[in-house]
């Protein structure tokens, strides 16, 4: 599938989502997303499941969030409970699960995009698709290649820093002081390599022109936009079903 | 063979004292040429002028700061484009002017390999990284997927096809490199430092190619090396550049390491093992460090090792092994790459725990140390000095854990100033640790362990691309160090800084496959194998080197 | 807008926008633990406000340190890319916050026309940075259910975390990075050096 299709087949119905304020809408897509992303069997069970669970506890925390301190507007309803100065009304329990579905829903689609998509046929849609010049194409990916090398460096500065001692330090100097321990490094190594880099890339005759042919080309097919039909045409259904329940809620606005 | 031949035919003329050079074709003509970057007052290059022809291996030899690296740059067209910088003088390709060339132009006839192996790609995958390459070269999208087979094979890399990069050892990424710049076809292949961040087994098998690829492909060959040994085999000419960016010498490498040996033993360049001899220092090295070995047989032990095993996830890095490491002794930990040298210092340094079994230190074990009490008596020096470096300039740098024990203001002092002074950083003690050249970060970082004086001192591939100088300096203070009765245990692959270490141990498989003296090692020929160990050549040279400087 | 930059500019700005991405899921991560602890204590909504300022940090750098149209945008976009493909949880959303959030620090030196890179003005940045995500929030994130003491409470501790956070931290980070020698090919890097001529003139 094409990526760049791929971007706005989660960016576009990612932002219509944020337009919904019912607990339905967010609930049926979601619903119709865990199918897709589970059924389309690209993604690996057990790691999808793991970043899942963490997640499920950091969308709770945004639902709970929201409950609580909602507006007037949306606290309307009969109390649920009260627990010292906390308020629970049916209203802020409907915002809450609102907030809460949409951020799964979020959860879901990034997690959709992120293991299915390779990140050089990313840049390259962006090249054929988007048009971006080479130089920053070519430019992102070298870029990039270093995460990899940033997580070892990590670690070594670590060790490092506790042979010397560094951890001793303490109060707010201390720690803008390990703040700084950790970055500047890592940045002044990054920005020597990026250097390097550039040069090597130069040498191999990189111009950064559109004069050069591609490897990997990408196209967008009828299966793209089939894909991209459907992701926005569920949004479609389910805030047809909510309004016909009675539930939909753009903004403010009750249908 | 016919290349030897020829090679043999110009070491004759060149016996006799004909000028042979004349009989090449020119390929690159460097005149009057220098340069200086826009920040310094002094160039870095000045008034060169030099000549070089078609199928011709030239070694370029310099000290650090010399502009090697710059010439390399310079050669390639890309500045002052990459780099600002000023010049004078020309540099010509084949007749014509690099300079007065659109950026692109030459750079596809002069290709480049780096020295560091990490920065020299922008793709993720190898048959990205090559197709890179035939992209810029606009090569149609259906001839690309033989090319790079193609060069794979000819680097021996053709399984490697759909790996990613970050995932290859660092002599694979080096042969990647080569290949990526040999689909350029170039004229001209510069090596600007290629090896130096290789262990020795790496270095031999991209030296090997080399010579099969120029013997194959008849380019012209320019190599950049602070070490000529390795390359001595192929190279028809050697260049001597001097500190102040001036040609001294240029000369075949016999004469280059005869009748000129004083000339660029002064510029601070080893003479290769074959062309040095020893010398009455070298005994006496020799002789006294043989001494303090059998005094330290006797000695106590300082660390003990009881069956530690280490497992990485899944993975056992290290099996039950035991050590008993004598005071006062200077030991080396040998082994291929992935052997688990590295874990083991850090498992020493109790930086890591073992998965089972214990480490003592002073009879102690080490979790029930006090942490800052370890940290004074047990040193650790990393591999990349930078690692190390936590405060802005030089002077706070020697002086950060005796601010953090809360010494007296004039222990400080004393310290800092010897230290600065014993590692000549004296005219360095403001200056930020980032900005210092590669031999004043690794002294530095010698000296932060030595604020106090520790018991033990753990250094991770002390010498690990480091130059001539640095290193003989380095293995200078390691037997001051030793002489003070502090132990001393490296992890290297330079083995002629195991050859005069007083015992060796070996790593293979997680296991300790040798442990004693370094002179019967050499006469293990299966273990050497196995563990991608080579003979030092000459070990008796690295001890006169340090005679020298001492 | 960008024929002029060089592509070792264009890399280390890639490398700056990866140390960030990576920082800024660390950052979510934190301050989401932040919030459900505060949660009982009804100081909930203003867990991420404190720190809000370090995700415009990265765009701050790269603009104090290459000075060119443009850096700021780039850089929040690519690190919001970064953080998401680090896996960090915002999914797709993150690339549109990234993307105003660069805005916004571009918007503080498009009105000084790029000539002005002094502390003011990146502080100013900061703040224009912390009202355009404050505003996209109140529709992306729903922030308008929430009552309004509680959003002018959000937005001035945002405000002051932006000038705080991104602003002063980020000159001082690069300005540390600039004494290390490694910005010597950049704007930033030439003018420390400059000053450091004249000082000793």
């Amino acid at each position: 599938m094409n990526p760049v299709m791929k971007l706005l087949a989660i960016l576009v119905p990612g932002l219509c989502l944020s337009l919904f304020y019912d607990w339905f809408t967010p609930l049926f897509y979601f619903v119709f997303l865990l199918c897709m992303t589970f059924g389309y069997g690209k993604i690996p069970l057990r790691k999808g499941l793991k970043i899942f669970a963490l997640f499920l506890f950091l969308s709770f925390g945004f639902g709970w969030t929201a409950a609580l301190y909602a507006n007037d507007s949306f606290t309307g309803g009969d109390v649920l409970f009260t627990f010292g100065w906390m308020t629970l009304t049916t209203g802020g329990l409907q915002t809450g699960l609102s907030i809460m579905f949409r951020s799964l829903c979020f959860l879901m689609m990034s997690m959709m995009f992120i293991f299915t998509t390779d990140t050089t046929q990313l840049m390259m849609s962006f090249i054929h698709q988007c048009k971006l010049p080479p130089k920053f194409a070519y430019g992102i990916i070298a870029g990039y290649r270093f995460l990899p090398v940033f997580q070892h460096e990590f670690q070594l500065l670590q060790k490092a820093h506790q042979i010397r001692g560094v951890d001793r330090m303490r109060g707010i100097k201390g720690k803008m002081h390990r703040f700084q321990r950790y970055s500047i490094p890592l940045l002044a190594n990054g920005i020597r390599k990026a250097e390097r880099v550039a040069i090597a890339m130069e040498s191999k005759g990189f111009t950064g022109d559109r004069n050069r042919t591609y490897y990997h080309r990408t196209y967008v097919t009828a299966r793209d936009w089939i894909f991209f039909a459907m992701m926005v045409g569920m949004l479609g259904v389910g805030a047809f079903i909510s309004y016909k329940l009675g539930y939909l809620k753009v903004f403010h606005k009750q249908f | 063979m016919n290349k030897m031949l020829h090679k043999r035919v110009n070491g004759d003329e060149h016996a006799n004292g004909s000028n042979w050079r004349e009989t090449k074709r020119p390929l690159v003509t460097i005149e009057n040429f220098s340069f200086a970057y826009e920040s310094l007052e002094e160039a870095v290059l000045r008034e060169l002028d030099v000549t070089l022809y078609e199928n011709e291996v030239t070694l370029l030899m310099g000290p650090s700061g010399s502009g090697k690296s710059t010439l390399s740059l310079c050669l390639n067209g890309l500045y002052p484009e990459a780099v600002e910088g000023e010049t004078a003088g020309s540099i010509r390709f084949r007749g014509e002017h690099l300079q007065d060339s659109p950026a692109g132009t030459w750079s596809k006839q002069i290709g480049v390999v780096f020295q560091d192996p990490e920065a020299q790609f922008c793709m993720i995958h190898v048959a990205d990284e090559l197709a890179f390459t035939l992209e810029n070269m606009a090569i149609k999208e259906q001839e690309m997927d033989e090319k790079i087979d193609e060069v794979l094979l000819l680097v021996g890399m053709e399984k490697y096809k759909h790996r990613k990069l970050h995932e290859l050892s660092g002599g694979e990424k080096q042969k990647i490199a080569l290949a990526a710049v040999l689909l350029l076809e170039p004229t001209l292949l510069i090596l600007d430092e290629a090896t130096v961040n290789l262990d020795p087994h790496a270095t031999e098998s991209f030296i090997n190619l080399i010579q099969h690829i120029q013997e194959e492909r008849q380019m012209s060959v320019f190599i950049i090396d602070h070490q000529a040994d390795a390359w001595l085999n192929m190279t028809d000419r050697v260049l001597l550049l001097g500190k102040n960016g001036r040609l001294l010498q240029d000369a075949s490498p016999e004469e280059m390491f005869t009748t000129y040996k004083a000339q660029v033993k002064e510029a601070g360049i080893f003479i290769p093992k074959k062309f040095s001899s020893h010398s009455f220092g070298a005994c006496l090295y020799t002789r006294s460090s043989t001494q303090n070995r059998n005094e330290a047989k006797d000695a106590e032990t300082v660390m003990r090792l009881e069956h530690v095993t280490y497992k990485r996830k899944t993975r056992t890095i290290l099996k039950q092994i035991h050590m008993d490491i004598p005071k006062g002794a200077f030991i080396s930990i040998l082994g291929r790459n992935g052997a688990g040298k590295s874990t083991l210092l850090e498992l020493m340094a109790g930086i890591i725990p073992p998965t089972k079994g214990k480490v003592y230190f002073q009879h102690r074990p080490l979790q029930k140390w006090k942490e800052t009490k370890l940290r004074q008596q047990l040193g650790f020096v990393f591999q990349n000095p930078e690692h190390q470096f936590i405060t802005d300039t030089v002077y706070d740098e020697l002086v950060f854990s005796m601010r953090l024990n809360e010494e007296p203001r004039e222990k400080m002092e004393a310290t800092a100033t010897y230290l600065l002074e014993h590692f000549q950083l004296e005219s360095e003690k403001y200056r930020n640790p980032f900005s210092l050249s590669g031999g004043q970060k690794r002294r530095l970082s010698v000296a932060t362990a030595l604020d106090d004086t520790p018991d033990m001192l753990l250094f991770d591939e002390p010498t690990f691309g480091q130059d001539a100088e640095t290193t003989a300096r380095l293995i200078h203070t390691i037997f001051e160090l030793r002489e003070k009765g502090i132990t001393i245990m490296i992890v290297t692959h330079d083995m002629d800084l195991a050859a005069i270490s007083d015992m060796v141990y070996v790593l293979h498989e997680g296991e300790i496959a040798y442990h004693g003296a370094p002179d019967t090692l050499w006469e293990q020929e299966d273990l050497l194998r196995a563990a991608h160990l080579r003979r030092p050549l000459e070990a008796k040279y690295v001890r006169q080197k340090v005679g020298e400087i001492g | 807008m960008t024929k002029n930059w060089k592509l070792k500019e264009i890399v280390m700005l890639s490398i700056i926008s990866v140390v960030a991405g990576v920082l800024y899921m660390f950052f979510v991560l934190f301050a989401s633990t932040l919030r459900n602890v505060l949660t009982p204590i009804g100081l909930a909504p203003f867990s991420f406000e404190f720190v809000f300022g370090l995700w415009f940090i990265g765009s701050v750098v790269a603009m104090y340190i290459i000075r060119k149209p443009g850096a700021a945008l780039f850089t929040g976009i690519i690190s919001a890319g970064v953080e998401i493909l680090a896996g960090g949880p915002g999914g797709a959303k993150v690339l549109i916050i990234g993307l105003i959030q660069g805005a916004g620090i571009e918007t503080a030196f498009l009105l000084t026309k790029y000539n002005n890179y002094r502390l003011g003005i990146l502080i100013l940045s900061g703040m224009i940075a912390a009202i355009y995500s404050f505003v996209y929030q109140l529709f992306a994130s729903g922030n308008l259910d929430l009552a309004p003491s509680v959003l002018i409470g959000m937005l001035s501790i945002r405000l002051i975390s932006g000038a705080l956070l991104s602003g002063v931290l980020g000159k001082w980070i690069a300005d540390k990075l600039a004494c290390t020698g490694v910005l010597d090919g950049y704007a930033l890097g030439k003018e420390v050096r400059k000053k450091r001529e004249q000082d000793a003139a």
